[in-house]
């Protein structure tokens, strides 16, 4: 029975090329695309799932309540791992590691590259899942000048890179550490990224300021003993600085491992159950989505091609076939379909996945060794097979065999409405894509054309390296004598990110139980000119204010914290500190950390070089980008011989910062296009039946004397009313949908009504060129023939 | 075999009653070959279809094989006519995706018949039809004649006690209608039960009995 079907099923295939293709390219696409979206999806929800102990990993993070809102960080104080270890009995091991990847130069021979790395405790072997290539864990950090690296790095330096242990690797142009092990290389879906790991202890002797519980910049991580519930260790942990230190305003708790990349999202301190999790829900409703409108194709050919098939229903029922074996014969025939789509998907797919990572900035594979993939797909196509053909089989085989077999016409004003339905379902789906797609790339670039406040465009910047500091003067004055340099200057913290607050500022006036969070930077005169930052009120820091009394500059949002009148003058110390600092100047406003956020106050002080970190150089706009960039490097070259001239551009930098927005933007831009390509696919094969259906009707209006243009008119018509009420029910749905998204930033777009009058003009003018070609061929057609045939 | 008692017919659109057949009363022996005829719209597709129990009657009651057909169910009367009765149609009716073999075997499936059993079956019916060299052509390859001849040899494979043809020479020319008339009467020697509907008065002389109908009544029915 099943052959027969099958044999059925191929045949009528094999008849109907055109329509055959449709169907099986437009589910194929539909498939396709919802793999690619479950490779991605597959890929996020296995973040970290390299480490075995996942499930009992956890980092220390401390919510900090301040007036307006409560901070949620990963800092902590660095004697803060050892007394959780010692004295919470749930804890397993705890590891304590350097907070920001430090880059520092590796020299091998005369091959010097800055590499990029954290200094841990030797538990995070243990702890973490890293498995040892050469070396071994145990003795990994015995000795204090060791030094484990990743398989990259030691391609890197070594031609001979599998035989490394016990080599030595000069560090900053200064001290040569022996390479005591080599790890498999981190797998990008790993939240710990680093190319080398040297012993804590390094880092940590060195920073008397680390020593204390008020200062928070350290990451701990904790593994909890099995069975161990957080929530026990959490309430532990609430006031566990507080007993050290009365009035810290940090409240320890751990955050598992299983939700560091889904959902790190926070607010008032609580877990808000968002983050990267929304944008895999958001992309697998999508992926649905689009397998729908791939089903409804399907369906709708198949329905349309209904009076075909009507007379072999009709047979078959006088044959004998019950109702039961017919609805099984149409989804089988539904299934082989799904089945050609799924193995032309996979072709799309391994065809589609290079451009698809590139998108995604993944390394994801098709895997089809993976019993798992396997099974996905089969689950996909089944479905498919299933939706395609359930509707189109219950309709087929509800058919009258008499009627049927009479030649009577169907009366198919049920069909026609499911159909019509389904194509306002698909076309409705298209519009909301359009419209959300556009109104994600307006705000995306709303915040990129944002005023910051400082110009990020035409801004190096240079990590301070070697003599860089010690030749600052001499640097300037080439840089500048190049004629491609405005201007030089430095500073101890990157422009463009957060970093480096306080809570403990007052001042006259402020408000008793206030809490304030300022950031504070420490720079060289030239730093304003340089950025870009206005001086308001008042001068700039001048070299000679660094002595006391204590001289600052403040942005204008400080000012206005202060109250009435300018700030100039005023003065502002540290809870518990008598010392004053006096405000000699505002600068405006400029935003930092969080591009979507309002601007947060900044306090400036004056610093020598010796003591800043970076370094910005501010280039002439109008010069040619690459001859300044070489004019640069031959003044750093000798100026500062010892080191590789690295360099960023601040706008690169914050360009970064939308990489997740950019690839929401990116990817529904492509679904967008599919989804209105697959809809496409099907209104052309309606309009191809629904011009045949009407062929005697065309004819005798022909004779009767319509034009061409009339009769393409009348053939348009209906399809045109289906894309304009796919418009009413679009638009509400696409308002609601970005104007949720859009809430999340507090720095957006209006949604403007312009976007939902262009998407449904450019919903109607695809429809309309997509049924034209069939209207226009059937409105051509010689009347003779058509009528000739009855 | 067959009893049709009060069997009426009708339409009803709105308010309009369109009355097809109107209190036939039709007794049909084992053996016989009944030539349905009348004009267009007197009804005689629509009681052919009431006897092979496609359709039902508005009234009246039916019974075949002493069965009552007016009391089944529709799984119960479509499992009798499955059995028992063979169709043939004027339009042939051959399944397009499907060849000889294939259309002759169809109605094997929808009664379970088992591989080897519905290899035999059909072998035997192409053997007897002599159509063994064209069992893998499709219908399009076709001539009518042999188009409608695998159509009676698909209504035969079931051994049916009945068969029911609507104007099977409707779509041929003279020779091949002969040819089709000659075979089904040949059939009924053989002891096999035909009711056939048709217009043509020589294709009814190769009945035993011919029923008139006229506006859905049986106007006359003479024996040959």
């Amino acid at each position: 029975m099943i052959r027969n079907y099958i044999k059925t099923a191929f045949r009528a295939f094999t008849n109907n090329k055109a329509y055959s293709f449709l169907n099986i390219f437009g589910l194929a696409i539909g498939i396709a695309c919802a793999t690619l979206i479950f490779l991605w999806v597959e890929g996020e929800v296995n973040f970290d799932s390299v480490n075995a102990k996942k499930d009992r990993l956890y980092i220390c993070r401390e919510n900090e309540k301040y007036d307006s809102y409560v901070l949620t960080h990963s800092s902590t104080p660095g004697v803060m791992g050892p007394a959780i270890k010692a004295e919470l009995p749930g804890v397993a091991n705890v590891c304590r590691t350097s907070e920001d990847p430090a880059s520092l130069l590796f020299s091998v021979g005369n091959k010097s590259v800055f590499v990029s790395g954290k200094y841990a405790e030797a538990s995070i072997f243990s702890m973490f899942t890293l498995p040892f290539v050469q070396g071994n864990a145990t003795s990994a950090f015995a000795q204090l000048r060791s030094l484990v690296i990743t398989e990259k790095t030691a391609k890197k330096f070594f031609s001979d890179y599998k035989n490394v242990v016990g080599k030595s690797i000069r560090v900053g142009n200064k001290t040569d550490y022996i390479i005591s092990g080599v790890i498999k290389d981190l797998p990008s879906n790993s939240t710990l990224q680093f190319e080398w790991l040297m012993p804590f202890k390094l880092f940590y002797d060195n920073s008397p300021w680390l020593w204390k519980w008020s200062n928070y910049s350290l990451s701990t991580y904790v593994e909890l003993k099995p069975g161990v519930n957080p929530e026990t260790i959490n309430k532990q942990l609430y006031n566990y600085i507080q007993r050290r230190e009365p009035t810290a305003i940090g409240h320890t708790f751990l955050f598992s491992m299983n939700d560091w990349h889904l959902r790190d999202s926070f607010k008032d301190g609580k877990m808000t159950g968002g983050g990267q999790i929304e944008y895999i829900r958001l992309f697998t409703i999508i992926a649905w989505i689009i397998l729908f409108i791939a089903c409804i194709n399907f369906m709708n050919l198949a329905t349309a091609r209904s009076e075909k098939r009507a007379r072999e229903v009709g047979v078959r029922k006088v044959l004998g076939a019950e109702k039961k074996s017919l609805i099984l014969q149409f989804i089988a025939e539904s299934m082989f379909m799904a089945f050609m789509a799924a193995v032309a998907a996979v072709i799309i797919v391994l065809l589609a996945l290079p451009a698809f990572n590139t998108l995604v900035r993944k390394q994801l594979t098709i895997g089809l060794n993976n019993p798992y993939h396997i099974l996905g797909l089969l689950v996909i196509t089944v479905t498919c097979g299933l939706i395609a053909g359930s509707y189109p089989s219950l309709y087929l085989s509800s058919f009258n065999p008499i009627a049927v077999l009479k030649g009577l016409k169907l009366k198919s004003s049920g069909a026609s409405f499911v159909r019509k339905g389904l194509v306002v379902v698909q076309f409705s789906v298209s519009i909301i894509l359009i419209i959300c797609t556009v109104i994600v790339y307006q705000q995306i670039q709303h915040v990129k054309s944002r005023e910051l406040g400082f110009n990020k465009n035409n801004l190096i910047e240079m990590n301070l390296q070697g003599q860089m500091s010690a030749n600052f003067n001499a640097i300037k004055q080439d840089l500048i004598n190049t004629g491609y340099v405005e201007n030089v200057a430095l500073s101890d913290h990157a422009i463009i990110y957060g970093g480096n607050n306080t809570n403990g500022m007052a001042w006259d006036g402020k408000p008793p139980g206030s809490t304030v969070l300022i950031s504070q930077r420490y720079v060289t005169p030239e730093f304003f000119e340089t950025s870009g930052l206005r001086v308001l009120e008042g001068r700039n820091l001048a070299v000679t204010d660094t002595g006391r009394p204590i001289r600052m500059l403040v942005t204008k949002s400080i000012e206005k914290l202060m109250g009435k009148g300018s700030a100039v003058g005023k003065t502002m110390h540290y809870e518990g500190d008598t010392t004053k600092a006096t405000i000699v100047g505002v600068v405006n406003d400029y935003v930092y950390g969080n591009m979507y956020n309002k601007p947060d106050p900044v306090m400036f002080f004056i610093t020598p070089p010796k003591n800043a970190a970076v370094m910005y150089v501010r280039t002439k706009e109008q010069k040619d980008i690459e001859k300044t960039l070489t004019a640069i490097q031959a003044v750093m070259k000798k100026d500062n011989p010892a080191y590789p001239f690295d360099y960023r551009f601040v706008d690169e930098q914050f360009n970064q910062m939308f990489l997740s927005e950019m690839l929401v933007s990116k990817l529904s831009r492509v679904f967008a296009a599919l989804a209105i390509l697959i809809s496409c696919l099907g209104l052309f094969g309606l309009a191809a039946y629904t011009a045949e259906r009407r062929n005697k009707e065309i004819g005798i209006r022909k004779v009767l004397g319509a034009s061409v243009s009339s009769v393409t008119a009348l053939l348009s018509k209906d399809f045109l009313q289906l894309v304009v009420l796919s418009c009413l029910v679009a638009f509400p749905i696409a308002y609601w949908t970005m104007f949720s998204w859009l809430k999340g930033y507090q720095y957006h777009i209006k949604i403007q009504w312009e976007v939902f009058i262009i998407a449904g003009i450019a919903g109607i003018l695809i429809a309309l060129a997509t049924i034209s070609f069939q209207s226009i061929k059937a409105a051509l057609a010689n009347p003779v023939k058509s009528l000739r045939s009855e | 075999m067959l009893s049709l008692k009060n069997i009426s017919k009708y339409h009803k659109a709105g308010s309009l009653k369109t009355t097809i057949l109107n209190n036939i009363n039709l007794d049909v022996d084992a053996g016989e070959f009944v030539s349905i005829m009348g004009p267009s719209g007197s009804g005689k597709s629509s009681l052919l279809n009431i006897i092979g129990m496609l359709d039902e009657p508005s009234e009246g009651y039916q019974y075949f094989l002493n069965e009552p057909v007016h009391q089944l169910k529709e799984k119960q009367r479509s499992a009798l006519y499955k059995k028992n009765i063979g169709f043939v149609f004027q339009a042939y009716h051959l399944i397009d995706e499907l060849n000889v073999y294939e259309n002759i075997e169809t109605p094997l499936l929808y009664q379970d018949v088992k591989a080897a059993e519905r290899k035999a079956l059909v072998a035997d019916m192409l053997d007897r039809f002599q159509i063994v060299g064209k069992k893998d052509l499709f219908p399009s390859q076709l001539s009518g004649g042999q188009q409608q001849l695998v159509g009676i040899a698909r209504a035969l494979i079931v051994t049916p006690k009945l068969l029911l043809a609507d104007e099977p020479t409707g779509n041929l020319n003279s020779k091949q209608g002969d040819e089709i008339m000659e075979l089904f009467s040949k059939l009924n020697k053989e002891g096999m039960t035909i009711i056939q509907v048709t217009h043509s008065e020589k294709n009814a002389a190769y009945g035993s009995r011919i029923i008139n109908l006229l506006d859905g009544t049986i106007e006359s029915s003479k024996n040959i």
